[in-house]
């Protein structure tokens, strides 16, 4: 059995009369990724907030480690690491000297593990400059290190990608399985990047109007939908030979100079060693629309984005 | 405890850290020195020899008196100087020449700006964690609201007894470079309500000092209030700027109503019930207004205290 690092038991959130979260219940292990995905304003963030203390749960509670957020605040987010929104720090301080302020803040943190954070995030160059004259990227990294600076068991993350490179983007995200994995910290992240969630997390809960939709195996879901039609587009020569092929095993069409096309999973590698049989050039073949983003908007519905 | 300790390191530092707060300083200091250049400039001060003193003092009447002629709309005032003048000479007393401690009282009136600068920290110390967005950071630590309230509240009283003390220490040292030392204790003769006294200038220095800080105390308090209700340091500032300023205004609009001692403003100033001072209003005791302050504080507090550690920190 999986240890459970946190568990949400029918967590609402009333604000005068209006319920915001209604009735939440799920829980993340230990040594997960859990992405949080959901359109703007379905109570991502509410969520994230009553998790962390910010906000008062209206009924029910959350547990973190088995201690109680409500009543047991102190001995509960001493296992939490977090960043709420966006990566918030004191602008007329320098990097070092926001670490230390939140170093301050927790018993038992000591130089060490603020330059162990420093190097895990790699932010040693521009520790010593103000973090107003930091990008947004830098801040994200000064974020993340704030939040592990007391190794925590939970790490939470809003957007924790926002605002980095793409080196940046790959970096973090193979720290954040390395937390998972090794020292088997459960991270909760959230994003309304999907490809973004799809790479990083083991687990997806979406989140609708304040109500968990569904929780969603990452992996599960890909092995699982293998017979669902996957849309595809190809970049070919000579085209209209390919167009004919394809057109054998399903219908084709043609979109600028590449052929777009809607085909099982698993007919894929047939069909790419025929067009290479009849001599046909393949400079692209890619899956457009994945299986998790066809879930997302069957269950949120592609509207209510934005 | 240790963990407090840190925690008004932490707000000390972000005090400190901004460059508006070193505006305050150099203001103040600018403003220092200014005054000690005019004065000096202007020899609107006395120094006394052992052998000439009398001469001196005679002849400083003289000059009132003939002051006094020309303008008789300072009579008075010069009358009373010349009292001062005469007491010394009735019980044949050399007076201290100006120096830095003379310079340091007159410089009392400057807790106005302490005042100020206090009421504007104490403004901000809450707000601008909201408006910085850092109180999310701040919140999620294995430390109650309650601690770090308080810790915030000590670090405003703190700064202010910090900036006090700088005014009464740098104004020190400017009088003594510009005027000399005055001696470690010295003695000036004052016209008090009981009539001529003669009166060691620290005393004097520390009970300003004090009756300044009550006020100070309680508009810091009520800045700091207003901070946490509204999270907002502009209304906080303002407001407290406002009726820092038109407080003796109000009480005077409302002078007539029985409820008028009830006003805050009406018992801040503790210096009505000393120096055979009249006090603003019949009826009104040193421990009424003790009282009442005390009830205005205790209000004060207890809604920051309400409003900070109870209500939910929302993205808004």
């Amino acid at each position: 059995m999986p240890e459970i690092a946190m568990q949400l038991t029918n967590v609402s959130k009333r604000i005068g009369k209006k319920e915001i979260i209604k009735d939440l219940s799920f829980s993340i292990n230990r040594g997960e990724v859990f992405g949080f995905i959901g359109p703007n304003g379905a109570g991502k963030t509410t969520t994230i907030r009553m998790m962390v203390g910010l906000m008062k749960i209206t009924e029910g509670d959350i547990h973190i480690l088995g201690k109680s957020i409500k009543s047991d605040f102190k001995q509960a987010i001493r296992e939490v690491g977090a960043i709420v929104e966006n990566p918030e720090l004191y602008p007329f301080l320098t990097g070092a000297q926001n670490l230390k302020q939140y170093a301050r803040m927790i018993p038992g943190v000591t130089q060490k593990d603020i330059d162990e954070a420093v190097r895990l995030v790699g932010m040693e160059k521009a520790l010593n400059e103000k973090v107003g004259r930091y990008s947004l990227g830098m801040r994200q990294r000064i974020g993340i290190a704030q939040a592990i600076l007391h190794k925590p068991s939970i790490l939470i993350l809003d957007e924790p990608t926002n605002g980095l490179d793409p080196a940046g983007i790959r970096e973090i995200r193979q720290y954040i399985r390395k937390l998972a994995a090794e020292k088997n910290v459960a991270v909760i992240i959230s994003s309304h990047l999907l490809s973004e969630i799809e790479l990083m997390c083991d687990r997806i809960g979406i989140i609708k109007n304040g109500e968990l939709v569904a929780t969603q195996d990452v992996r599960e879901n890909t092995s699982s939908t293998t017979q669902t039609l996957l849309q595809v587009e190809m970049e070919a020569t000579p085209l209209d030979k390919a167009l004919e092929i394809i057109n054998e095993k399903t219908t084709a069409a043609q979109t600028n100079n590449k052929i777009t096309f809607e085909i099982e999973k698993e007919h894929i590698p047939a069909l790419i060693s025929n067009l290479v049989e009849q001599n046909i050039l393949i400079y692209e073949v890619s899956v457009t629309k994945s299986t998790l983003e066809d879930k997302f908007f069957d269950l949120i519905g592609e509207n209510v984005i934005g | 405890m240790g963990n407090f300790i840190n925690l008004i390191q932490n707000e000390l530092i972000k005090i400190y850290r901004l460059k508006s707060t070193w505006a305050m300083y150099i203001i103040v200091g600018i403003i220092i020195v200014g005054l000690g250049i005019f004065i000096k400039s202007y020899g609107e001060y006395m120094t006394y020899e052992e052998d000439s003193w009398r001469e001196t003092l005679e002849a400083e009447n003289q000059s009132l008196l003939d002051e006094s002629e020309e303008f008789p709309g300072i009579a008075e005032f010069n009358q009373s100087l010349i009292e001062q003048n005469n007491y010394y000479l009735e019980n044949d007393i050399i007076p201290v020449s100006y120096g830095a401690w003379q310079f340091v009282m007159e410089n009392e009136m400057l807790l106005s700006l302490v005042s100020l600068f206090t009421i504007i920290v104490a403004a901000g110390i809450l707000a601008n964690e909201f408006r910085w967005g850092t109180i999310k950071l701040l919140l999620i630590r294995p430390i109650s609201r309650t601690k770090i309230l308080i810790a915030k509240y000590s670090s405003v009283l703190l700064f202010s007894f910090i900036t006090a003390f700088f005014v009464l220490f740098f104004s020190w040292i400017v009088g003594l470079i510009l005027f000399g030392f005055d001696g470690m204790n010295p003695h000036i003769v004052l016209e008090k309500n009981e009539g001529i006294e003669y009166v060691s200038v620290i005393g004097e220095i520390l009970t300003g000092y004090g009756f300044s800080l009550i006020n100070l105390l309680m508009m810091a308090t009520f800045a700091f209030m207003i901070s946490a209700i509204f999270r907002n340091s502009a209304l906080a500032i303002g407001l407290a700027i406002f009726l820092m300023l038109a407080g003796n205004q109000i009480v005077f609009f409302f002078i007539e109503r029985d409820w008028a001692k009830y006003i805050l403003f009406a018992n801040t100033d503790l210096s009505q019930y000393v120096n055979g001072n009249t006090p603003l209003m019949e009826g009104m005791t040193l421990g009424f207004s003790v009282t009442m302050l005390v009830i205005y504080y205790v209000i004060f507090v207890a809604l920051s205290w309400v409003f900070f550690t109870k209500r939910d920190v929302a993205g808004y």
